[in-house]
C-alpha cells in the first residue's frame, strides 16, 4: 500500500494522490468501525432483553418482583433501624425526614451499583462459549449487564414513586415536583460509574477467579461506608473519631450519587413544602410578638438553604468521578484484553 | 495505521483468504493459576515462570473464491487453533491472516447458546454475534425455524431440547447467514439421518454458490468429496498442501504406516514375551532334569557303596 513507500523525494502529485488514498483508506475504515458499532449496539440490546426476560422467567410473580424486592429489603431495614435508633438515644437519624424514603432512595442507588458490578464481575468468564467460538467484542458483556441493572433501577424506582405517594397521603410531607426528572441527569453518570468497575472487575476475574469473594466482602463494607441507613450528619458533634469517619465517607464516590439522588427525589421539595408553613409561623410570631420570633427565622433561613437543589458543581462531580472510573476501566481491559482468551 | 480494516485487502484479488506464514505461542503454566491465592504463594516460591508453546509453525496457505479446503491431521495438531485464527477471534503471534466476506464459524454448534432462553431469543441473540440486525432477522426467522424443523419448540427454553435438537438450530442458523466463507469443524455428523442428507443438500447448494469453505475433519472419504485443496498439519508444522487426493493419500499413507509401525512394536513386544517365556521354561526344565539327574546319581552312589 500507499504507506509503505519509502522514497521521500515524492512530487507534489504523488504527494497528493498518496493523501487522497490515506483519506479513501481512513473513509473506508470508518465505515468498516461504524458496521462493527452497529453490530455490537444489536448484541447489547439481544443481551439486556435476555437478561431480564431470563431473570423473572421462574419467578411467580415476574417483573413485579424488581418492584417488590426493594420495598421489602426497605421494611426490614425500616423496621430494624427505626428501632434501634430509637432506642440509643431518641435522636431521629435523618433531621425529620420520612425515614422510609430515605433508606429506599439510598438502597436502590447503592443497589443498582451492587448489581451491575457483581453480575458483571463472572461475566466474561460465564460467556466463554459465545466469546471462543464467535468473533465479538469482550466488553459487550460488562456493557449489557450494567445496562439490565440501569433497567432494573427503573422498575425499582416504581416502588419509590409508589411510597412517596403512600408517604404523601399519610403524612403530607413528601411533595412531588419536577426535581424528579433530575435523576435522569445523574443516572448516566451513575452508570458509567458502574461500567468503570465492572470492566475492571471482569478482567480482573479472567485472571483470578478468587477475586469474587473479596469483592463480595468488599462490597458490605462499602454498604456500610455509605449513609444508607444512617445520616453523615449523625458524626457532627463528637471527637476525633466521629470527624475522621465523616472524612471517609466523603472519599467514598457513592456517598455523592446517593446524597444527590435523595436531594432531587424528594428531600428538595419535602423542604420547599415546609416554606409557607414556617412563613406562616413567622408572620404569626411577628403578629403576636412572641419570643422564638429569631428562632423561628434561623428555621426558614435553615429550610430555604436545604430547598436549595444541588448545582452544577454537584452534577460535575457526579460525572467526573463516573468519567474518571471509566477511563481507567477502559485501560485497564483494554490492556488486559489479548490475555483473556488464554485465561477463561 | 487502519489495521484492523485493512486485513480485508487481499494481495490477489481472486483470493477470499491469505494466511501467511502463521505462528502461534501459547504460554501454559505446569498448573493453571487462576486465584491470587495460588499467585501470591508461587510469587513467594519463585515458581511462576511459564512454559512457551509452539502451536503453529509457519502456516501459509491460500483459498481462492468457490474452493474448499480441508485440514487434516491428528488430534491437537493445530487444525481448530488454525480455524479460531482465520475467523479473527483470537490473533496469532506473528504472521498476517486476511479474508474477504463474511466468515461464519461453524465451531462447535450450539456453543453459543444460552440454555436458560428460549429457541427464539437464542435465534435472535445468535444473529446479532453474526452481524444481522433485527429487522433482517425478522425475514430470516421463518427459514431458519423452517430448515431446523422445530416450529413446535421455539418459544420453550433450549435447557428442554435434545442435543441434536440443539445441534439442529446452531446448523440452521449459522447457515443461514449467507456467508462467503463457512468454517466447518467436526460438526457434519449431527442429527438423525434425515437432518444430514438435509446439511449435505444444503452443502452442496453452497458450494453451487460459491462459498468457500475450510473443513476440519477426520473423515478423509468426506474431505476428498468435499474439498479442492488440503492442509496437513502434524506437530504444528506443514506436512502436505495442495490438491486434496494427493495430500490424503500421503496422509493416509502415514496413518498406514503409524499403524503398521504400532502393530509391529506390539507384534515385536509379543515375541520377546514369548521368547522370554519360552526362554524361562526351558531354564527350568533343565533344572528339574538336572535335579533328578543328581538324585539319580546319588542313588546309584549310594547302590555302589551298598553293594561295596
Amino acid at each position: 500500500m500507499s504507506n509503505k513507500v519509502e522514497n521521500t523525494n515524492l512530487t507534489t502529485e504523488e504527494k497528493a494522490e498518496l493523501k487522497a488514498e490515506n483519506k479513501a483508506e481512513f473513509r473506508e475504515w470508518l465505515a468498516f468501525q461504524k458496521k462493527e458499532f452497529v453490530k455490537n449496539v444489536n448484541i447489547v440490546k439481544q443481551l439486556v432483553l435476555r437478561s431480564i426476560k431470563v431473570q423473572y422467567r421462574n419467578s411467580v410473580i415476574g417483573v413485579f418482583w424488581t418492584i417488590l424486592n426493594p420495598l421489602l429489603n426497605m421494611l426490614v431495614m425500616y423496621l430494624v433501624f427505626s428501632s434501634m435508633f430509637q432506642r440509643s438515644g431518641g435522636a431521629t437519624p435523618t433531621d425529620g425526614e420520612t425515614y422510609a424514603l430515605y433508606l429506599l432512595c439510598g438502597n436502590i442507588v447503592f443497589g443498582m451499583m451492587r448489581t451491575a458490578t457483581f453480575q458483571s464481575l463472572p461475566s466474561i468468564v460465564q460467556n466463554r462459549g459465545l466469546l471462543t467460538k464467535n468473533k465479538m467484542s469482550y466488553n459487550v458483556f460488562p456493557l449489557s449487564y450494567t445496562l439490565s441493572a440501569v433497567v432494573n433501577f427503573g422498575f425499582s424506582f416504581i416502588a419509590l414513586l409508589g411510597v412517596m405517594l403512600f408517604v404523601r397521603f399519610f403524612s403530607g410531607q413528601a411533595v412531588f415536583s419536577f426535581n424528579i426528572f433530575l435523576v435522569l441527569v445523574a443516572l448516566p453518570a451513575l452508570f458509567l460509574f458502574s461500567y468503570g468497575l465492572s470492566l475492571v472487575l471482569s478482567a480482573m476475574y479472567t485472571f483470578f477467579r478468587d477475586i469474587k469473594h473479596f469483592y463480595n466482602v468488599f462490597l458490605t463494607l462499602w454498604m456500610y461506608l455509605t449513609p444508607i441507613f444512617y445520616n453523615i450528619n449523625m458524626f457532627d458533634n463528637a471527637g476525633f473519631s466521629a470527624s475522621f469517619m465523616k472524612t471517609v465517607i466523603k472519599l467514598n464516590p457513592m456517598y455523592y450519587f446517593v446524597e444527590y439522588f435523595r436531594d432531587v427525589v424528594y428531600r428538595c421539595s419535602a423542604h420547599e413544602g415546609a416554606i409557607s408553613g414556617l412563613k406562616a409561623e413567622v408572620a404569626n410570631a411577628i403578629a403576636t410578638g412572641s419570643n422564638s420570633l429569631a428562632e423561628l427565622q434561623v428555621d426558614l433561613a435553615a429550610t430555604i438553604e436545604a430547598a436549595q437543589l444541588p448545582g452544577v458543581g454537584a452534577v460535575f462531580t457526579l460525572y467526573a468521578i463516573g468519567g474518571i472510573t471509566t477511563l481507567i476501566g477502559a485501560i485497564v481491559f483494554m490492556a488486559t484484553k489479548r490475555k483473556f482468551i488464554y485465561n477463561i | 495505521m487502519f489495521k484492523s480494516h485493512k486485513k480485508h485487502i487481499m494481495k490477489n484479488s481472486e483470493n477470499v483468504i491469505e494466511v501467511e506464514n502463521v505462528c502461534m505461542d501459547f504460554y501454559r503454566r505446569d498448573e493453571k493459576v487462576d486465584n491470587l491465592k495460588e499467585f501470591f504463594v508461587r510469587l513467594v516460591k519463585g515458581k511462576l515462570e511459564r512454559k512457551k508453546e509452539r502451536i503453529l509453525e509457519n502456516i501459509s496457505f491460500e483459498l481462492k473464491k468457490g474452493e474448499s479446503i480441508g485440514l487434516i491431521g491428528h488430534n491437537g495438531a493445530g487444525k481448530s487453533t488454525l480455524l479460531k485464527i482465520i475467523s479473527n477471534i483470537i490473533e496469532p503471534t506473528e504472521g498476517t491472516v486476511r479474508t474477504h466476506g463474511v466468515i461464519a464459524p461453524l465451531l462447535n454448534l450450539g456453543a453459543g447458546f444460552d440454555y436458560e432462553a428460549t429457541g427464539k431469543e437464542n435465534v435472535y441473540l445468535n444473529g446479532a454475534i453474526l452481524g444481522y440486525s433485527k429487522k433482517e432477522l425478522e425475514h430470516k426467522y421463518k427459514e431458519i425455524v423452517e430448515f431446523s424443523e422445530l416450529e413446535k419448540h421455539m418459544n420453550i427454553p433450549l435447557k428442554n431440547y435434545s442435543s441434536g435438537m440443539v445441534a439442529r438450530l446452531g446448523f440452521a442458523i449459522a447457515i443461514d447467514v449467507e456467508p462467503q466463507i463457512l468454517l466447518v469443524d467436526e460438526i457434519l455428523s449431527v442429527g438423525d439421518e434425515n437432518f444430514r442428507r438435509k446439511c449435505a443438500d444444503k452443502i452442496d447448494e453452497l458450494r453451487r454458490k460459491g462459498v468457500s469453505f475450510v473443513i476440519v475433519s477426520h473423515n478423509i472419504d468426506q474431505v476428498r468429496k468435499l474439498c479442492q485443496k488440503a492442509l496437513w498439519i502434524e506437530n504444528s508444522h506443514v506436512r502436505g498442501y495442495g490438491d486434496v487426493n494427493e495430500v490424503c493419500d500421503r496422509y493416509e499413507e502415514y496413518c498406514a504406516d503409524i499403524k503398521k509401525k504400532a502393530e509391529q512394536a506390539k507384534r515385536a513386544a509379543e515375541v520377546e514375551k514369548f521368547a522370554k517365556a519360552e526362554a524361562e521354561a526351558e531354564a527350568k526344565a533343565e533344572e528339574l532334569l538336572s535335579a533328578v539327574l543328581n538324585e539319580n546319581s546319588t542313588a546309584e552312589a549310594v547302590a555302589e557303596a551298598e553293594n561295596k
